[in-house]
């Protein structure tokens, strides 16, 4: 059984006022033992703490900049925390970034077992998958040509397609329903709700409230780093698009 | 022991990872080449052209006889150039890689780690074919060649150790990547590859003297051009160095990777 905890989960990051330190700057710090403030922390994901059981559909909303990708993030170990804790029991998949680690010199089979490789498949898994990726990408012709020669749309199709072969425990979406043409996009939808149903834990970052209505059985409201509210989809989205924090 | 412990935590997940890493190594050694003529022969014609436009005119200014300076400075160039690359090439490492470690986990021990392999790779095939170019010319063969195994391991765990710190380094210190040239370039001069270690006298002879690197040079020269097993104290001294090297480089590593992704 798949399993998520986060307890005071912050994310913190340093702004730097003008420019990354030189090592010349590092080394006057060193002789003036004065250390001006050069730069500012901002706290993306402040005090956060939740439990996720499993068969938890979990959205969640609120502003740009409310930290909701940081969190993402924080849970696939992208950012680690800098206070607070994660534990995870499950195979966790992140689809935050479809496409990351495609290399455009590379071929699209070329492709498929690099960037497979990168989201953590084995070898085994990869020869396993790879027809069916291509099948459903529909890049058979194109599938030997480097990946820079493609249409954003063959390219989207690709990534899609290898990232949503597999079925994890808990799948992790930051907005990920988009791309390709319309035949392609109703089949993509289909494959996206057959990998949200088979997972145990699903978590969505999504602006689409009807989406988050119809996916989720929770929703998590975020603000400003801050968990502002988590309770059922209606009452939650509802008071979100109310704009109030507390009823 | 909380480092030890994290070691052994971290290489058993490198473990689970090698798939990864052998992508990333392969994605290294093919691309440099892709659609040249001669692909993957230019890792070997590259160092060896080199070598010999250095082994002619160094040869001509020392006036030497061609063929034992050729021989005398391709045992040094190979280790020189696999330090140098390692080094040099693991500095950007993941400032090259920003994109993908925003944007996936994978343990950032793998992106120096698959760049030194892919060049410890070069290395060995750039090896094998200046091998066959001494021996045409008439190197000695002998049993002492059965060494080089070794060798190249030690100076792929100094040379590890070293590119370790750099990689990270570079990531809060931007400047380095352009100071690493020049240092390199220092360096090389101050490291016994195109002369003997004991021709250097004057202000700078005690720096060959210190120079970690005139070890690991040692241990190629002594098989190769002299057809002898290198001086016990010499490989010991290198294996202490490499060990050495290797331990700070990862315990520097450890404690300073999860800083990284926020300072690219």
């Amino acid at each position: 059984m798949s399993h998520i905890q986060v307890e005071n989960l912050s994310i913190k990051f340093r702004i730097y006022h003008d420019k990354s330190p030189s090592l010349k700057d590092w080394f006057a710090n060193l002789i003036k033992r004065k250390h001006q403030a050069s730069h500012s922390d901002f706290w993306a994901v402040k005090d956060v703490s939740f439990e996720v059981k499993a068969g938890d559909r979990v959205g969640i909303i609120g502003h740009n900049g409310a930290g909701k990708s940081t969190l993402l993030k924080g849970l696939c170990r992208v950012y680690t925390p800098s206070a607070g804790r994660v534990s995870i029991e499950g195979r966790l998949a992140p689809l935050l970034e479809i496409g990351a680690g495609f290399h455009p010199e590379f071929t699209g089979r070329e492709n498929i077992y690099l960037n497979g490789a990168i989201l953590g498949y084995t070898k085994q898994q990869l020869l396993e998958i790879e027809p069916e990726v291509i099948a459903f990408s529909e890049l058979e012709e194109f599938i030997d040509t480097p990946v820079k020669y493609y249409s954003t749309g063959m390219y989207m199709r690709l990534a899609f397609s290898l990232a949503t072969a597999m079925h994890p425990d808990i799948l992790v979406l930051d907005e990920v329903f988009a791309g390709g043409d319309a035949a392609f996009m109703t089949k993509a939808k289909k494959r996206m709700h057959d990998l949200i149903d088979k997972a145990n834990i699903m978590i969505l970052v999504s602006h689409d409230h009807k989406l988050v209505k119809l996916l989720c059985n929770r929703v998590i409201w975020m603000d400003h780093g801050k968990v502002v509210a988590d309770g059922p989809p209606e009452d939650v989205v509802e008071r979100y698009l109310a704009g109030k924090s507390n009823g | 022991m909380t480092i030890a412990n994290n070691l052994f935590k971290y290489l058993y997940e490198i473990k689970t990872y090698h798939y990864s890493l052998q992508q990333l190594v392969r994605q290294q050694l093919i691309l440099r080449y892709r659609r040249t003529v001669f692909g993957y022969l230019w890792t070997l014609l590259n160092p060896i052209l080199m070598m010999s436009v250095t082994a002619v005119v160094f040869s001509a200014l020392f006036k030497v006889d061609l063929k034992t300076f050729a021989i005398f400075l391709f045992a040094g160039m190979i280790p020189w150039n696999c330090f140098s690359s390692m080094v040099t090439q693991s500095a950007t490492s993941f400032i090259s890689n920003e994109g993908l470690i925003k944007k996936i986990y994978l343990p950032k021990l793998l992106f120096p780690l698959s760049i030194c392999f892919s060049v410890l790779i070069d290395s060995l095939l750039s090896f094998v074919a200046l091998l066959i170019i001494i021996l045409v010319v008439g190197g000695q063969v002998s049993w002492a060649l059965l060494f080089i195994p070794v060798a190249f391991i030690l100076l792929f765990l100094f040379s590890f150790g070293i590119a370790l710190v750099i990689s990270v380094s570079t990531v809060f210190f931007r400047d380095l990547q352009y100071v690493i040239g020049v240092a390199m370039q220092a360096l090389f001069f101050l490291s016994p590859v195109l002369y003997k270690s004991s021709a250097l006298a004057g202000k700078v002879a005690w720096i060959v003297k210190i120079n970690p690197i005139a070890a690991y040079i040692e241990l190629f020269r002594a098989p190769l051009d002299l057809a002898t097993m290198p001086d016990p104290s010499i490989i010991i001294s290198a294996t202490i160095m490499g060990f050495t090297s290797l331990i700070i480089g990862l315990v520097f590593f450890i404690k300073q990777e999860q800083k990284i992704v926020f300072r690219l």
